[in-house]
């Protein structure tokens, strides 16, 4: 048997008139169609049982209280969720994660935004080395990352309080914990936004440029007026993606404080793994789980809405 | 007809692969029972002539989150007896093997043998399979053993106990001008030694005389000193907001505060600045020992006996102690692994060079009788410090929310500006909402000494 990759025509509709069908051809390979039914289902099916089956089930949970290792599944209605609500520790965990996830946006916004400019400039050389550098600690990781700044935060023996000539005790500080984390997820992550502003910088028009300078507008005018603008999908992009993120981090908290000292530096996602995984209670932990995602598609779906409403704007 | 064609030879694929990780186990046939050896153990005890799993190979997992050179001693030593069983240590650090042990051993993947801490009693009761040994015979040859029968049965028991201690630097201790008379018995006598080991330029500590930072949910159980039990009378109810918490706790405050022979930025981990040579005394367990000699091996240290409130008097209890637990079978386990387990406990128990090496890695009290009087473990500066164990205080396997609510209160009063009543408070409502969830009962009622309000 010999395998033909020549493409097929299919055959015009019965009943059409042969040179004027108002349907396009379908060309399609030998196998196209059962591969391509193939990938859809193992996708969906994949999606189904890893993804939709979960959040079925913890939405389920969360109106129970739920212990899976001693097989407890009691309907509880909604007391999770009203004593959720009711915790300050939660409102807490909410608030720090909100500020945690607004701050480190901005400054890895900013950040990107400014090195991408400065090495898309014609006046920087070694634009490669530039991208790798800062690119470098985005595909380090996050655990890594996370241990070498807990020993550069020791307050004795650490780098930064060395080299600074400060005597400051950043990881158990509750006015400095927090803002320290960010210092590090920023560092880690701004890298990311760099490439994809570069990206985005790439498709800014020559042409549109040249003709500001023409008409006056200096280095500033052309960056505010017609580069950021044009990059708006981009920025838009990097911010719900940083959002999707940011709202979950768990890692650096982990690893540099365990949300401490007391709870200075609990975030939302450090609360669910600790009601889930050492306290047990699945069902306390699914309904913070479920608050979680509700602020996150909210918070998503503003900020699209916003980007939409200014791409009108600048359009019409 | 395609699709179906396709996703045969996916799944033909998937099951080729599937084969070639986990096809024929290999491993040693042993076709004949060895014979002549050496009957093992005192009243319990460990025949190794015969054959184990009909001769046939087969390999067991053993989970644990530490001292995994130890434990493999023990597999290497009975894998030579019975050189067709494979027992494989997997070390997972101690937050991971908290996360994926209890879910494994729910799914029924979890290994066939693993290590236990009691604060997780209840989570790993409903999935550990009994030893396959009279309990009488535990008994006998284990001390502590008793605590752990229930319906006559056991599903593990203490190998070794393990307390606080205070370690101090020797150097910095001969550097003082202190001598050995000088170590002091009461609170008022640490006060002023931590003060002659202090360094200060100024205002700024460049040795801290004593550290306790990051240490405090053992420093949390102090209160026995001062009379107080952990739980109320009903073994059920937590007792941790009391005077005695609170006198303790300012105590230590003052020594930072007052005395400022230390400081909550001085050496955020007490043991690691204890190690780096920057802090002169902390107060830490037994198992720092194995630590400092894997992290610090330069450093050179002593220990005594953690101080008490009034020179002369016997303290209610000098402090709690806690038993390290035996390996754990998993009754999920196929029947022949867990027949291997089963047989592999009885080596385990009655393996005394073993336990032995074991016990000297954490500096432990030894439960295993024969290993009672060995002049080594004896001689261990850390077993020495502690002494007799007559007025410490075994709670019981304590649940994780004693030593999270009690670390998280005394994170609150020194970082975060609380106060101690409204920090201990705190813990006590904490802890009292986690329990009422579980089945815990504090084994406090078997001390010796027990009173029920003894102050």
């Amino acid at each position: 048997m010999t395998l033909s990759l020549r493409p097929r025509v299919s055959k015009a509709p019965p009943g059409g008139t042969p040179g004027i069908s108002t349907r396009r051809r379908v060309r399609t390979y030998p196998g196209e169609r059962a591969l391509r039914n193939t990938v859809i289902i193992i996708v969906a099916g994949s999606l189904l049982l890893l993804t939709a089956y979960p959040i079925g089930l913890a939405f389920v949970g969360s109106f129970h209280y739920w212990n899976p290792l001693n097989g407890a599944f009691d309907f509880v209605g909604l007391e999770n969720y009203t004593t959720l609500l009711s915790s300050p520790d939660f409102w807490g965990s909410m608030i720090r994660t909100g500020f945690f996830s607004a701050v480190v946006i901005f400054f890895r916004v900013a950040l990107g935004l400014a090195i991408a400019v400065a090495i898309f400039s014609q006046l920087t050389r070694g634009k490669a080395f530039f991208r790798t550098i800062f690119y470098m600690p985005t595909v380090t990781p996050l655990v890594a990352v996370a241990y070498v700044w807990q020993m550069m935060y020791n307050p004795q023996t650490g780098a930064i309080n060395t080299f600074l000539g400060l005597d400051l005790n950043w990881l158990y500080d509750p006015q400095l914990a927090l803002p320290s984390i960010m210092a590090m997820t920023i560092w880690k992550d701004f890298g990311y936004a760099v490439i994809l502003f570069l990206a985005g910088l790439h498709s800014v028009p020559e042409d549109a440029l040249e003709a500001a300078s023409v008409d006056g507008a200096g280095a500033w005018q052309r960056f505010w007026r017609i580069t950021f603008p044009l990059l708006a999908p981009m920025t838009v992009f990097v911010v719900i993606t940083s959002i999707i993120s940011y709202l979950q981090a768990f890692v650096q908290v982990l690893v540099l404080t365990k949300g401490g000292p007391g709870t200075a530096t609990q975030l939302i996602s450090y609360l669910i793994y600790d009601k889930a995984f050492v306290k047990y209670d699945f069902g306390y932990a699914s309904a913070a789980a479920f608050v979680l995602l509700i602020v996150t598609a909210l918070l998503t779906l503003i900020s699209f809405r916003l980007s939409v409403g200014r791409k009108n704007s600048l359009e019409g | 007809m395609k699709l179906a064609r396709a996703i045969g030879l996916i799944g033909a694929a998937a099951l080729l692969l599937t084969g070639c990780g986990t096809g024929s186990s290999g491993g040693t046939v042993v076709d004949k029972a060895p014979s002549g050896l050496p009957v093992q153990g005192e009243t319990l005890k460990y025949d190794p002539n015969k054959l184990v799993n009909g001769g046939k190979p087969i390999e067991l997992e053993w989970w644990l989150w530490d001292g995994q050179d130890k434990f493999q001693a023990f597999a290497d030593s009975y894998q030579k007896l019975h050189p067709n069983v494979t027992i494989k240590t997997v070390n997972q650090p101690w937050e991971a093997y908290w996360t994926k042990l209890p879910l494994q051993l729910q799914s029924k993947k979890g290994p066939a043998l693993f290590n236990i801490h009691n604060s997780f009693d209840e989570t790993l009761d409903p999935y550990l399979a009994p030893y396959d040994i009279e309990a009488k015979d535990l008994e006998a040859d284990y001390s502590g053993a008793a605590g752990h029968v229930v319906d006559d049965k056991v599903k593990y028991v203490d190998f070794g106990m393990m307390t606080g201690l205070i370690w101090y630097n020797k150097a910095m201790w001969a550097e003082a001008g202190l001598t050995e008379q000088d170590t002091p018995k009461t609170w008022d006598e640490f006060r002023d030694v931590a003060e002659k080991l202090t360094k200060r330029d100024g205002e700024t500590i460049k040795q801290a005389g004593f550290n306790f930072n990051s240490a405090y949910n053992s420093l949390g159980f102090l209160q026995y000193q001062k009379g107080y039990n952990v739980t109320s009378a009903d073994a059920k109810t937590p007792a941790v907001d009391n005077p005695g918490t609170l006198e303790n706790m300012q105590y230590f405050l003052d020594l930072y505060n007052k005395d400022k022979v230390g400081s909550k930025d001085f050496g955020p981990k007490a043991v690691d600045s204890f190690g780096q040579g920057q802090s002169a005394m902390i107060y830490e367990w037994g198992h720092l020992r194995g630590t400092l000699a894997k992290n610090y091996p330069g450093i050179d240290y002593g220990t005594f006996q953690t101080p008490i409130p009034d020179a002369g008097q016997t303290p209610y209890a000098f402090d709690r102690y806690n038993g390290e637990s035996t390996p754990g079978i998993n009754n999920g386990a196929s029947e022949d692994q867990q027949a291997v387990a089963q047989d592999f406990m009885k080596f385990f128990l009655t393996d005394k060079t073993d336990m032995k090496n074991l016990v000297l890695n954490y500096s432990l009290a030894p439960a295993y009788k024969p290993l009672e009087g060995d002049a080594e473990i004896s001689a261990n500066p850390v077993v020495k410090a502690m002494g007799s164990l007559d007025r410490y205080i075994w709670p019981g396997p304590m649940p994780a929310t004693f030593e999270t609510s009690i670390t998280k209160a005394w994170q609150d009063v020194i970082y975060n500006g609380v106060a101690p009543e409204t920090a201990i408070a705190g813990a006590q409502t904490a802890i009292a909402a986690d329990l009422a969830k579980t089945d815990f009962t504090s084994a406090e009622p078997t001390y010796a000494h027990y009173a029920p309000n003894p102050r």
